[in-house]
């Protein structure tokens, strides 16, 4: 069911919106996410932790361990990617939100939707990329992975980094990530992460904050 | 009274979703009758409140109880509980701060964390489920329509003891059938269990109980490994897998089965030391993705060929370790054969002389295998010569593939590959097998002579065929196990189960024959904390409190050395009682204070009511005079209370018969060897007396299955099925999840030649039987099973039609109820046809709680 919404909240910042004009926030430190196509067993843990943190009911799911097979008998192979909201360095949501819900915050970089100012117009869903946010019904509003920014600020990390059996899925600097100086187990040390694989959109579309330890066969030339 | 301070429905409401509200009215007010299909009658409507998730709770508002998962899974793992009040509001796992000198982040290889898998972290919906049991029920329909009408504990209990009197007396000693299992009660005190648990020590006591003997998920390595190393105790701790060089994954997929806290991390740890993977099995599963395995794909049922044809290739290589056969084995040549031997009735051959076709003719070449197990010759040389010259080599025989016909011969076949290449009792090597590691103390539960008395004993999946023809049954075909007294041979006369912890009905095979049998009993009773397919099935059904609500200790099954505290989480939902408090007022209502003292000596009758201080008395005894005393443990039960998790450090890893290897020691059978050739076996003349039933050679061999593709019978039913454990359930559990059945669908796997053949595509409907059934399911098309093979993950609920076919997609309306001798269940061994179909899949009892699976899966 709905929550009651503040009208007179949504129209002053539908009003407040229209007078900006979208920059994107530069964080003060971008946090991302990492994960490794080849170990991860797919078990959806991570889905799962997610959904259970966030209260999901079937239907919406923040999370998506995606499963990629090819090949032909018996010369198979399969892998696993991995992906939440990207927490994008330009957000595609972001600027198609009519009453400004979406916001990116300045000290991680974590975009969030403010639920009390959603009117789950669901424009955000069309314009990402890959997926993330999540339309609700029984609440008609979208909601979407937010880093468990509750357990970020209370120094941990996000539920499902931590419900990971493999510990292939990480969070961190990703620009520290990228250089592959940010210690983490996600990749073993002779591993190098790559920014795109196959099965995604371009990233040069709005700069996903995700790397990936990334299969011979996901490999983006 | 949990479900008046904080509202049970609005919590259900939120995990699962609205259509669902009026169905947990209903059974929340006790009204709800429920026919096997799921239909509801509906009571009056009632207004539930969503429970608030946004602001997150931050951790002040929230209480924290470390406690784990507790289900019919080898392994066992954090889980911390973060209650509002009463409620469970969200579940987190292990993050290195609940053990000793513990910290958040610690995850050393030492100590790793305890990660809980999807199940683990879909506990909330389970526990809040709409078919979770509240309150005991009785059967008001035919038994199997699924019609009850809440009782109250008095009437049910006096009935169930009325009932089992009335029984003993009629029919004797053996008419009541337990059928315990390891379902939803695995701890140290309160313990479902097939063998020992605590239902087992209730009938025993009660003098009232035929057994079943052998276990559905192994029993053909448990028995291979006892007839060859004398002990089920034949494996590694999961550190171990760490230090090997090759690791041949045989059947085993431990990317869904666990056994231990971290097996599958401590594999991705040798890979990046280098460790190189093999994978033989019909599907190439995650396991093998991960590991980036060599696919060897194999016809199923036919693995002991395969490895007679790699046993052949290592002998006549001159690849073998003679020196470690000569000192350590009995009967893997003419040279280790015992002087006994030669005068026994089954007991002549040695292993050597058969593969090289001394005795038969026929030499078990690579090229002899590859006709039958459908692997080339040259892969099977390969991977021989791989094992037999890497050092130290992992052969992992994995239990699915002895859940076949004969299985038992692939897990000795196993052993002996094993024992010839010198890869038993050294670090990086590997004996399993069972797998049994590290030993815990596992009995908190009184524990005496009556631990597993029984009156008869037979094969688990016989016991339809059992009440079917009684009296006209003979012994070797239900596997009665001999007796030392005058009821030797006698065949029981079952006339009631018992279900503790135990969903046997969906479980077993043949569930059609099983229909038939059930209608012959005059009292069936379903202990459990959930409504299941089974419980359908029963007369009475008693609430059983879950883990969470009880206070108990964790342990994983067989490896994993560390113990987890479940202290009481929340307070018993609805009318549950644990099944300690439910057979402790029955042994009163039955026999007095003789038997309820005898059965729950710190007990009294008030026990049912207030149960607190005697768990926690039976648990702090078990702390302080077994794990203290016997396990060099210093920390007292409180500081375990505090903490939560008490993690042991080995000085070195566990490895099994290294004192055997290093020191000499005996291993535990009668020649102190490891026996190729069973001295047990090879003394037998007349099988009918044995619990076996049938011949049983002395030494592994290859027996052609009765049903594989190389049957004849392949002309009608073309396809073998397999039928492994599922990802998303746990057998039967967790099928009522909403989330799981999200995350992974029930359905039928199929090669993409096959499905091109047949004309179906994913996302179609097919429908799958032979001459014992049919089920329904979606096909899911792919090029990661062999041809010819087709997979169906066992533990679905079945849902019956009008015509008898299974809407659910259960595969063992298909299984055959013929156990191999040694008991291994042939859940594996099985031809099927397929067609397409426009009959509907019905995922769950509740359509509309189901969001059919996204599986997003792609193909490059």
């Amino acid at each position: 069911m709905a929550e009651e919404k503040d009208l007179a909240k949504i129209k002053e910042a539908v009003k407040r919106h229209k007078k900006e004009v979208y920059v994107p926030v530069v964080p003060e430190m971008q946090l991302g996410f990492i994960h490794n196509n080849v170990d991860c067993i797919g078990c959806r843990a991570c889905e799962i932790a997610c959904k259970d943190k966030n209260g999901l009911a079937p239907g919406p799911r923040f999370r998506n361990v995606m499963y990629v097979e090819g090949g032909a008998f018996p010369d198979v192979y399969a892998y696993k990617v991995n992906m939440s909201c990207n927490h994008c360095a330009e957000p595609a949501c972001l600027p198609t939100c009519p009453t400004g819900a979406i916001f990116k915050r300045k000290k991680d970089g974590i975009v969030d939707i403010d639920s009390t100012l959603c009117i789950g117009c669901r424009r955000c869903e069309a314009a990402c990329p890959y997926g993330a946010p999540q339309f609700i019904p029984e609440r008609n509003i979208v909601s979407k992975c937010n880093m468990c920014v509750d357990e970020i600020d209370a120094g941990r990390k996000p539920y499902c980094v931590q419900a990971c059996m493999m510990r292939v899925l990480d969070i961190g600097d990703i620009d520290k990530l990228r250089a592959g100086t940010w210690v983490t187990k996600a990749m073993a040390s002779h591993e190098k992460p790559v920014g795109a694989v196959k099965n995604m959109a371009n990233p040069e579309l709005t700069k996903p904050s995700i790397v990936f330890v990334a299969h011979s066969k996901a490999v983006v030339k | 009274m949990s479900a008046s301070k904080y509202d049970l429905h609005a919590i259900a409401e939120r995990l699962n979703n609205a259509a669902r509200r009026d169905f947990l009215k209903t059974t929340a007010a006790g009204a709800g009758v429920m026919a096997a299909g799921g239909l509801i009658d509906l009571a009056a409507p009632r207004e539930a409140k969503a429970f608030a998730y946004e602001p997150y709770p931050t951790d002040d508002q929230l209480t924290t109880v470390v406690t784990s998962c507790a289900h019919n899974c080898g392994s066992r793992h954090v889980l911390v509980a973060h209650k509002k009040g009463d409620v469970i509001v969200r579940l987190s796992t292990d993050d290195g701060r609940y053990q000793k000198d513990g910290h958040f982040g610690k995850d050393t290889f030492e100590e790793p964390q305890l990660r809980a898998c999807l199940r683990g972290r879909s506990y909330r919906q389970r526990l809040y489920s709409a078919e979770r049991l509240l309150y005991p029920m009785g059967r008001v329909g035919k038994r199997g329509e699924g019609k009850f009408k809440r009782i109250s504990w008095d009437e049910a209990l006096g009935y169930v003891s009325k009932k089992m009197i009335e029984i003993k007396d009629k029919y004797g000693p053996t008419a009541l059938l337990d059928q315990s299992y390891a379902g939803a009660s695995y701890g140290v005190l309160h313990k479902s269990d097939q063998i020992e648990g605590l239902l087992g020590r209730f009938m025993g006591m009660f003098g009232c109980r035929t057994n079943s003997w052998s276990v559905p998920s192994y029993q053909g390595t448990t028995t291979s490994s006892r007839w060859t190393f004398g002990t089920i105790e034949d494996g590694n701790e999961d550190d171990a897998f760490a230090h090997s060089k090759l690791i041949i994954m045989w059947g085993w997929n431990p990317a869904y089965t666990f056994h231990g806290g971290n097996t599958f991390y401590y594999m991705r740890l040798a890979k990046q030391n280098g460790c190189k993977f093999v994978l033989v099995d019909p599907q190439y599963t995650d396991s093998g993705a991960a590991y980036d395995t060599w696919w060897i794909p194999i016809k199923p049922n036919t693995d002991a060929a395969m490895m007679a044809g790699m046993a052949h290739y290592i002998f006549t290589n001159n690849l073998h370790d003679q020196q470690f056969i000569d000192k350590f084995c009995m009967g893997m040549d003419a040279g280790t054969m015992p002087e006994w031997a030669g005068s026994t009735p089954n007991g002549k051959e040695n292993f050597k002389d058969y593969i090289l076709g001394k005795y038969d003719g026929v030499a078990k070449t690579p090229e002899w295998a590859s006709e039958i197990c459908g692997v080339p010759a040259a892969d099977i040389k390969k991977l021989a010569h791989m094992y037999a010259t890497t050092k130290p080599a992992a052969l992992k025989a994995s239990w699915a593939p002895g859940r076949n016909a004969y299985g038992e011969q692939y897990n000795r076949m196993a052993a002996a590959l094993q024992a010839m290449t010198g890869n038993i009792g050294i670090l990086g090597g590997c004996a399993e097998g069972v797998g049994k590691a590290w030993h815990a103390e596992a009995v908190a539960y009184p524990y005496d002579q009556y631990a597993n008395t029984w009156f008869a004993s037979i094969k688990s999946d016989r016991w339809a065929h059992c009440v079917l023809n009684y009296p006209n049954v003979k012994r070797e075909e239900i596997g009665l196990w001999p007796r030392q007294d005058a009821t030797d041979g006698q065949i029981p006369n079952i006339k009631g189960i018992f279900w503790q912890g135990s969903d046997w009905f969906n479980q077993l095979t043949n569930i059609n024959k099983e229909i038939e049998a059930i209608k012959k009993l005059e009292l069936v009773v379903c202990m459990d904390s959930t409504i299941t397919p089974s419980g359908l099935w029963a007369d009475v059904l008693l609430p059983v409190s879950t883990h969470f609500e009880r206070h108990d200790v964790a342990l994983p099954w067989y490896k994993g050395h560390y113990y987890i505290h479940r202290p009481k989480v929340i307070e018993p939902l609805g009318e549950s009682k644990t099944d300690f408090q439910i057979f402790t007022e029955l042994a009163w209502r039955i026999g007095g204070p003789t038997f309820g003292r005898a059965y729950n000596p710190k007990a009294s009758r008030e026990y049912f009511h207030y149960n607190d201080a005697v768990d926690e008395a039976y648990l702090r005894e078990w702390w302080e005079h077994k794990v203290m005393a016997h396990q060099g443990v210093t920390m007292p039960w409180e500081e375990f209370k505090r903490l939560g998790v008490y993690k042991f450090k080995l000085d070195k890893p566990h490895v099994a018969f290294r004192e055997q290897i290093e020191n000499g020691k005996r291993f535990d059978t009668p020649s102190g060897k490891i026996e190729i050739l069973s001295t047990e076996l090879a003394y037998i003349g007349d099988w009918t007396k044995t619990k076996y039933g049938s011949h049983i050679p002395s030494i592994p061999k290859w027996i052609e299955p009765w049903e594989s593709l190389n049957h004849p019978k392949t002309k009608e039913y073309p396809f073998h099925l397999i039928t492994p454990h599922p990802r998303h359930r746990t057998h039967s559990i967790f099928a009522n999840c909403s989330w799981l059945q999200e995350t992974f669908e029930q359905e039928c796997t199929i090669n993409a030649s096959d499905a091109k053949k047949l004309g179906v595509a994913t996302g179609d409907t097919v429908e799958v039987w032979n001459e014992r059934g049919k089920v329904v399911v979606p096909v899911y098309v792919t090029e990661r099973v062999m041809p010819g093979v087709v997979v169906i993950h066992e533990g679905a609920w079945m849902q019956l039609d009008e015509n008898g076919v299974d809407r659910g997609g259960n595969p063992d309306f298909l299984t055959l109820d013929e156990p191999s001798p040694a008991g291994s269940f042939a859940y594996n061994t099985v031809l099927v046809n397929i067609r397409k179909t426009e009959l509907e899949h019905n995922p769950g009892w509740d359509k509309t709680s189901i969001s059919r699976s996204q599986v997003f899966r792609r193909d490059n």
